[in-house]
């Protein structure tokens, strides 16, 4: 279970509580132990920007900040350009997950979730990182 | 206009018949120029007390209207927002309840099943009877793989507290547009009792966000998450 890549930092993005403590428990049931928690874009980027995280998982609709502008944001950020983004949202339409795409999102799943699926999908991008490294 | 000369002529004549009834001494065509002359009368008075009643019921009708926008605009629609706010309140209490609940059954069932496995890999059953011994093993079986079902059910049980996320912000949404109802309503209030121009002021769009209702156009929304890893795909994802 604790190999190094369960010493990734996640910083996990969502307006509800509820929602950010689901994800911090799978992910800590998953290994990964270091979970930071932001409510939306305006707390999460100054974050990012000041912490070292290795891995972002982010709500779309949230008030301040959306998620969407965040993802933008981290791209735009030379620092942050490569930081794997995970969207993590109720959004489901085809252009939403297109923009998404487009804006450089990592991975994309819908609430509501499994534990698979989030494990899946974190998997992947971890080892498509690992793999461009 | 007319209806008010035609009835002077009709005055005119019935007191002009009662004049030369009373020069003549006739008393029966004096009694049936004067109930001409009542006739008249009574017709004016009914007029008059039907266009009252019907201006009262006017009235009553526009304070009736009046009361009800401005009970709508100053406390009903805000009422309304406030118990979304409340049930988004009492529904993330009871999410975050059961997930402190879960999370304080999750380490009960884990010892257990610790427990349970320790004790038949360990030579716990060897002091017992061979009977006892063959059931001491199956309970522990039993135990351990209960246990393993429990905590997996411990951990879809929290899981499914995301419907609080999902409740919250089809809530939420529904709290904005009672949050347009709200100023429309007031502006239709100050309107009718000032009659100031119309306010054009914009909104702003609302967007696109939110989980998919039932019932509720949507566009052209995704049918689940392999849809999203085909649609990623395409993509080239």
């Amino acid at each position: 279970m604790m190999d190094g890549q369960r010493e990734i930092n996640f910083l996990v993005v969502d307006d509800f509580s509820t929602m950010r403590r689901i994800v911090k428990n799978l992910l800590h049931e998953l290994g990964y132990a270091n979970v930071t928690e932001a409510d939306d874009g305006n707390t999460a980027l100054p974050l990012l920007k000041g912490g070292n995280f290795d891995f972002l998982i982010t709500d779309w609709n949230m008030p301040g900040m959306p998620g969407l502008d965040l993802l933008k944001q981290v791209r735009a950020d030379s620092r942050l350009a490569k930081l794997p983004v995970l969207m993590l949202t109720a959004e489901a339409k085809r252009e939403q997950i297109v923009e998404a795409a487009q804006a450089g999102v990592s991975g994309y799943v819908i609430k509501p979730f499994t534990a698979a699926i989030l494990k899946d999908k974190i998997e992947k991008i971890l080892s498509a990182q690992a793999a461009a490294a | 206009m007319s209806d008010g000369l035609q009835d002077i002529d009709v005055y005119a004549g019935a007191v002009a018949a009662m004049a030369r009834a009373l020069s003549d001494g006739d008393e029966r065509a004096f009694r049936v120029a004067l109930s001409t002359f009542d006739t008249v009368r009574d017709g004016e008075v009914l007029t008059g007390i039907r266009k009252v009643a019907v201006d009262l019921q006017s009235a009553l009708q526009r304070f009736e209207i009046d009361s009800r926008l401005i009970g709508l605009a100053q406390r009903e629609v805000p009422d309304a927002r406030r118990r979304l706010a409340h049930v988004m309140k009492l529904t993330a209490d009871a999410a975050h309840q059961t997930m402190d609940l879960v999370e304080q059954c999750s380490p009960l069932a884990a010892h257990t099943l610790h427990e349970a496995e320790r004790l038949l890999v360990a030579p716990a059953t060897s002091a017992l009877p061979a009977a006892l011994a063959a059931d001491f093993s199956a309970y522990l079986r039993r135990t351990a793989a209960d246990m393993t079902a429990v905590r997996a059910q411990l951990a879809e049980v929290r899981l499914a507290q995301g419907y609080q996320d999902l409740t919250g912000q089809i809530i939420r949404s529904v709290m904005e547009l009672v949050d347009e109802l709200e100023r429309a309503l007031g502006e239709l209030v100050r309107l009718a009792h000032y009659g100031d121009a119309v306010k054009t002021e914009q909104t702003g769009t609302r967007g696109l966000h939110g989980p998919v209702v039932p019932g509720i156009e949507h566009g052209d929304a995704v049918g689940g998450q392999q849809d999203v890893d085909a649609l990623l795909s395409d993509l080239g994802m």
